[in-house]
């Protein structure tokens, strides 16, 4: 009983990591999920975990990433997006920002919530495929980035 | 040691303050297209040819679609620190100034001294200039609207960048509402271009074009022919250019023996003292080196805004 206590908890963390560790490596999709309110924008994140519940705490996170590293493709009334970050070596130049940024309980957390009662979760082999409907606060975002010197603002130089 | 101290401060700010390259000028109007279409628009005949010119200040008074789209698109630059100057406002203040400029004499009973170009100058002016286009669509009870922004340098003509887009068919009859939608959703995508420009223009210099010019039968007896040692004052000019753009970037479409074009002229951002310069700061770098020995040509620069300068050379 006592191995098990200590073991559940570990195992629940390794599966966190390697859900950060997808996300790291883009391992997840994004699309627009309709048009948003003002100042936000709001997209469909697939992720993927061996634990569903893993996945769907994931789906804020790579809302979030994908907003700012990955931008999302248009269609069928929708507007597609650039990412926030136009210079692909941002995320390297700036690693020990966006380390903190996403860390579990890190930032991130501020600039996106997940839409009630859109979440699907689908079996893909061994492990869960996992939608949500986030709301990703980007006009907030971007201040926040262009505050850290991590983009350029529109009045940047003027 | 105060005073010194706080002048050696106020130098300072004096320095950053001028070091910031100038800022350009954004205004809405709406697209020739929008202004034809929707009845807001005067007949002019020009040699025989009737012209249909848009009337802004009779689409801004009567369309609240375009002054609600006016207003978003505002809203939305002013939150990212880049407002936009007011078409409605320009066309008023121009009206104020005429009007006043109208009734203003001097006690002897002088009117204003005002040259037929002052007059044409007096337009509303702005740096880019965001052209907005929209249509609605009708899918039996669905309402779709098509939506054009599109931004050009006033100087060159350069197309900066548009966004532009179809929203998907809706139920909502009100034109307004899928209009605001419109705006909001493109907004970004125009904003990441107007960024690229900005970049580029930090980058590798702010684009202009300039105009050379010379007064017929002017007392200096010059035109662009006239020959300095080897090289004639054409050669002269385009050396200049060469030394003063950036990367020597410039192309001259036209020259003659009175006119030379210039275009796609990249100017730095920054003269050599570290202070903001425009077109019409550079066209005045080109002059003042005219006016020197050996070439002692006098010349006038007339202001055209940030991006365009016109030089015209044989007297002030």
């Amino acid at each position: 009983m006592l191995v098990m206590a200590l073991c559940l908890p570990a195992s629940a963390g390794l599966r966190q990591k390697q859900a950060n560790r997808d996300t790291n490596q883009f391992r997840y999709e994004i699309e627009c999920a309709g048009n948003a309110i003002q100042g936000t924008y709001l997209v469909k994140v697939w992720s993927y975990s061996k634990k569903a519940s893993v996945a769907e705490n994931q789906c804020r996170k790579n809302a979030v990433h994908g907003v700012i590293f990955k931008g999302y493709g248009g269609g069928q009334g929708c507007v597609s997006q650039r990412p926030l970050a136009n210079n692909p070596g941002v995320e390297t130049q700036f690693g020990e920002y966006f380390d903190s940024f996403f860390a579990d309980g890190g930032e991130f957390q501020k600039y996106a919530s997940i839409m009630e009662g859109t979440t699907e979760t689908i079996k893909v082999g061994r492990e869960y495929k996992v939608g949500c409907v986030v709301s990703v606060r980007k006009d907030d975002l971007r201040k926040a980035l262009e505050a850290a010197g991590v983009i350029r603002g529109l009045n940047s130089g003027f | 040691m105060k005073k010194s101290l706080f002048t050696i401060v106020l130098a300072c700010v004096a320095l950053v303050a001028s070091a910031q390259i100038k800022k350009p000028e954004l205004m809405v109007i709406p697209s020739d297209a929008w202004c034809i279409q929707n009845g807001y628009y005067t007949e002019v005949a020009n040699m025989g040819t009737i012209t249909k010119v848009p009337n802004y200040k009779q689409a801004l008074q009567e369309n609240m679609g375009l002054k609600l789209a006016i207003a978003k698109l505002n809203d939305l630059m002013a939150e990212r620190q880049f407002p936009l100057k007011s078409l409605e406002q320009e066309i008023k203040n121009l009206e104020q100034r005429r009007m006043e400029d109208n009734l203003t004499t001097s006690k002897a009973g002088n009117d204003l001294a005002e040259s037929p170009l002052d007059e044409v100058a007096r337009t509303a002016k702005c740096d880019i200039i965001l052209e907005l286009t929209w249509d609605v669509k009708d899918f039996g009870p669905k309402h779709s609207l098509s939506y054009i922004l599109e931004g050009r340098d006033a100087y060159t003509s350069k197309s900066i960048g548009a966004a532009s887009g179809t929203g998907a068919p809706s139920f909502t009859a009100d034109v307004d509402v899928l209009l605001e939608e419109a705006i909001v959703a493109n907004m970004d995508n125009f904003n990441n271009r107007l960024l690229d420009h900005f970049t580029e223009m930090q980058t590798i210099g702010r684009e202009i074009s300039l105009d050379i010019k010379v007064f017929a039968n002017n007392a200096a007896g010059i035109d662009l022919e006239t020959e300095f040692g080897d090289d004639e004052l054409i050669d002269v000019i385009n050396n200049w250019l060469q030394l003063n753009t950036v990367q020597g970037r410039f192309s001259m479409p036209y020259a003659s023996e009175n006119i030379a074009n210039f275009t796609q002229v990249r100017i730095p951002v920054y003269d050599e003292r570290g202070r903001a310069i425009d077109a019409n700061g550079f066209a005045k770098g080109l002059a003042k080196m005219l006016k020197k020995e050996p070439y002692n040509i006098p010349s006038k620069v007339l202001v055209k805004g940030l991006g365009r300068a016109v030089i015209i050379l044989g007297e002030k």
